[in-house]
């Protein structure tokens, strides 16, 4: 699905990524723990094509390298990133832009796009297993929406979009336990053969809901121990810096 | 350079007049020829050099332009409408179908002010010179309309190198209510001045709700000058939206006059390629407890340019004054302008007065948000830029009129889009 050699990504002469790799295979969920300013986000960033970076490494993804793949065609192509801070933008209509978003992906994988009718018939039903307020699709997009709203909202569009790689950046953050759990449920329930999960988390109690094959400690900009889920709990334990 | 100074001569051939209009319309053109089309030097013209932009795109201005044939009228079908058919600013039609006639006056314009002045803004002198067209509305007291007006404003194929000069009055009477469309329809193919000056008074209590929508893009000058008057209690809400033109001045002036009136404007522009635009508003608060709003939002591409310039005035004696002004711009293109010129003066001291103005990019953060989920930069701007101008459109009330307009702006901007 996705691999990564010898990642190094810059911004404004800043080294953040310093040789950072990694392989998922299909179906596997990775989680990747780090502490603050260890290159997390950064990391999210790069592997949804945003600017601003100097990049050198290989990031492969499907096997094709990623670095010749605009942003919107990652998307088109089933690479979906979860934002820490989903983006309030004022003046457009939640239902609408998800619609467009949606037969965006659909007509670049050669799929029918949907009618008003029976798109709204998909998001109703995806919004109601998240517990979402209906009234929500009618608002401006996260716009004045609370932290879990945004959070759900994001979870939303993954169902939808359907994709096959999913970047999960601190998710976690700003939700409380019932939201937390909401949303892990909407992530487990996605699970299957096909698709790998990239959970980027600061905290283990995300790990508790959602059950990584995978964990791997970032600092420096570099992977530094990779294990399974029992490294988040003994991360847990010791702290970051107790760990090497 | 053209000279534009225009010779007496002209007025006999508009008509004969009594002497004292005779007189009126000299000295006014006189001083239209003291100082011709403002230029940049002119403080309230300095965003907008008219000298300039008609000495560029005009050889001649001519004031005779015989009637054009019959003019085929495309009625609006999206909601039920009384309507009134200017066709080149001369008074044609109308069918107030849905209504009580007795309640209404329309006629063509005829002056009956004669005092004049040298004003600050030439082309209202021009206007006083020249102007041989227009009509009179009046809404008698206690009359409510059951259903909006539209005014059909056409501009016929057979223009060319014209200046259009003519004067509407509107007067609702107390207790009266007007929703109103003003529609403009361009079909001129040629460059054209259309030189506007209108007058509207609500008396006590009265309400009146006006769009003002250019259907197209055109050949078109214009510039509109108008005065608005609002006594005891009354209620004007203006919503403005211009297609974009080489030149479009809106030069806009409302007086407070009576205590408890209210006036709200709100326009959103689409601007692109060299289109240039002026909104120019006054609100003049002469009484106590009076509330006004300006809200002008601008989107400018290529090489066009934006002007907001507005000024709140508030009297001495205007206490508790609620008076608010906001400019947003957003500069899809570098070589794109937006020049804004808030200004507030006050002397009353128990008042609330704010202004803010904003002109920048669109957000980058936005964008990449979008293009996440799978839009392209195009359509990711275009989404985002429908959503900042959808605003002023989803605040009209009327659903089928909200959706007539919305839909007149989209197909717009998507004309737009695939130019580019």
């Amino acid at each position: 699905m996705l691999e990564i050699k010898n990642l190094k990504a810059s911004i404004n002469n800043k080294d953040i990524l310093k040789g950072f790799s990694l392989k998922i295979l299909p179906g596997e969920v990775h989680a990747i723990m780090g502490p603050n300013g260890s290159g997390k986000s950064t990391l999210a960033n790069v592997l949804s094509g945003k600017e601003g970076y100097k990049i050198s490494g290989d990031l492969i993804y499907q096997g094709n390298r990623l670095d010749e793949i605009s942003i919107d065609e990652r998307a088109q192509k089933g690479i979906f990133l979860a934002f820490q801070y989903p983006t309030e933008i004022p003046g457009v209509n939640t239902s609408n832009f998800l619609r467009t978003s949606l037969n965006k992906v659909r007509k670049a994988q050669g799929k029918k796009e949907l009618d008003a009718l029976s798109f709204l018939k998909i998001v109703k039903e995806k919004s109601k297993e998240l517990g979402m307020d209906e009234k929500m699709l009618s608002r401006q997009l996260n716009v004045g929406f609370s932290g879990g709203e945004k959070k759900k909202n994001e979870i939303l569009q993954m169902k939808i979009l359907d994709p096959n790689l999913i970047i999960l950046d601190e998710t976690d953050s700003g939700l409380d336990i019932d939201a937390l759990k909401t949303v892990a449920e909407g992530v487990n329930s996605s699970r299957d053969s096909k698709k790998s999960f990239l959970v980027i988390t600061h905290y283990q109690r995300l790990l508790n809901f959602i059950k990584p094959d995978f964990v791997h400690i970032l600092s420096d900009g570099k992977i530094i121990k990779s294990g399974t889920k029992e490294l988040a709990i003994e991360l847990e334990k010791t702290g970051y810096k107790g760990i090497n | 350079m053209l000279n534009f100074k225009i010779n007496s001569d002209e007025i006999d051939k508009i008509g004969s007049f009594s002497k004292e209009e005779k007189n009126f319309r000299l000295k006014n053109l006189d001083y239209f020829n003291d100082i011709g089309f403002p230029n940049k030097k002119n403080e309230d013209w300095k965003f907008s050099d008219l000298k300039a932009i008609v000495s560029e795109n005009f050889s001649k201005l001519d004031i005779q332009f015989s009637k054009s044939k019959k003019q085929k009228v495309d009625f609006i079908k999206d909601f039920e409408h009384n309507y009134i058919v200017i066709v080149n600013g001369e008074l044609t039609i109308s069918d107030f179908k849905y209504e009580e006639k007795s309640n209404i006056i329309l006629k063509s314009f005829s002056n009956d002010n004669y005092s004049n002045k040298k004003e600050s803004n030439p082309l209202i002198n021009l206007n006083h010179a020249l102007s041989n067209k227009g009509f009179f509305l009046e809404v008698k007291e206690n009359y409510k309309f059951k259903k909006i007006l539209v005014i059909y404003y056409l501009f016929t194929e057979d223009l060319d190198e014209n200046i259009l000069n003519s004067k509407n009055k509107i007067k609702i009477g107390k207790n009266s209510e007007l929703h109103l469309l003003d529609y403009l329809v361009n079909d001129s193919k040629k460059n054209f001045f259309n030189n506007v000056h209108e007058d509207i008074i609500l008396e006590n209590s009265a309400v009146l709700k006006n769009i003002y929508l250019q259907n197209n893009k055109s050949s078109g000058y214009f510039h509109k000058y108008s005065r608005n008057k609002l006594f005891t209690g009354s209620n004007y809400s203006y919503f403005i939206f211009p297609a974009g033109l080489k030149f479009n001045k809106l030069d806009l002036e409302f007086d407070l006059e009576g205590e408890r009136s209210e006036c709200n404007l709100q326009s959103a522009s689409f601007l692109d390629n060299n289109e240039h635009q002026e909104i120019k508003t006054r609100v003049n608060h002469f009484v106590p407890n009076c509330k006004s709003h300006q809200k002008v939002k601008n989107v400018l591409n290529a090489e066009s340019k934006g002007v907001y310039q507005g000024k709140i005035f508030v009297k001495d004696v205007a206490q508790k004054t609620d008076a608010y002004q906001l400019s947003k711009a957003i500069l899809l293109s570098e070589r794109s302008e937006f020049d804004s010129k808030p200004e507030l003066e006050i002397y009353a001291d128990d008042v609330r007065c704010s202004h803010g103005s904003t002109s920048g990019n669109l957000d980058k953060d936005s964008i990449y948000y979008l293009m996440t989920r799978g839009l392209s930069q195009k359509e990711s701007t275009k989404l985002l830029v429908n959503g900042f101008l959808n605003e002023i459109a989803d605040s009209i009330k009327s659903n089928s009129i909200r959706n007539f307009i919305k839909n007149k702006l989209e197909t717009q901007l998507l004309n737009e889009y695939k130019k580019h």
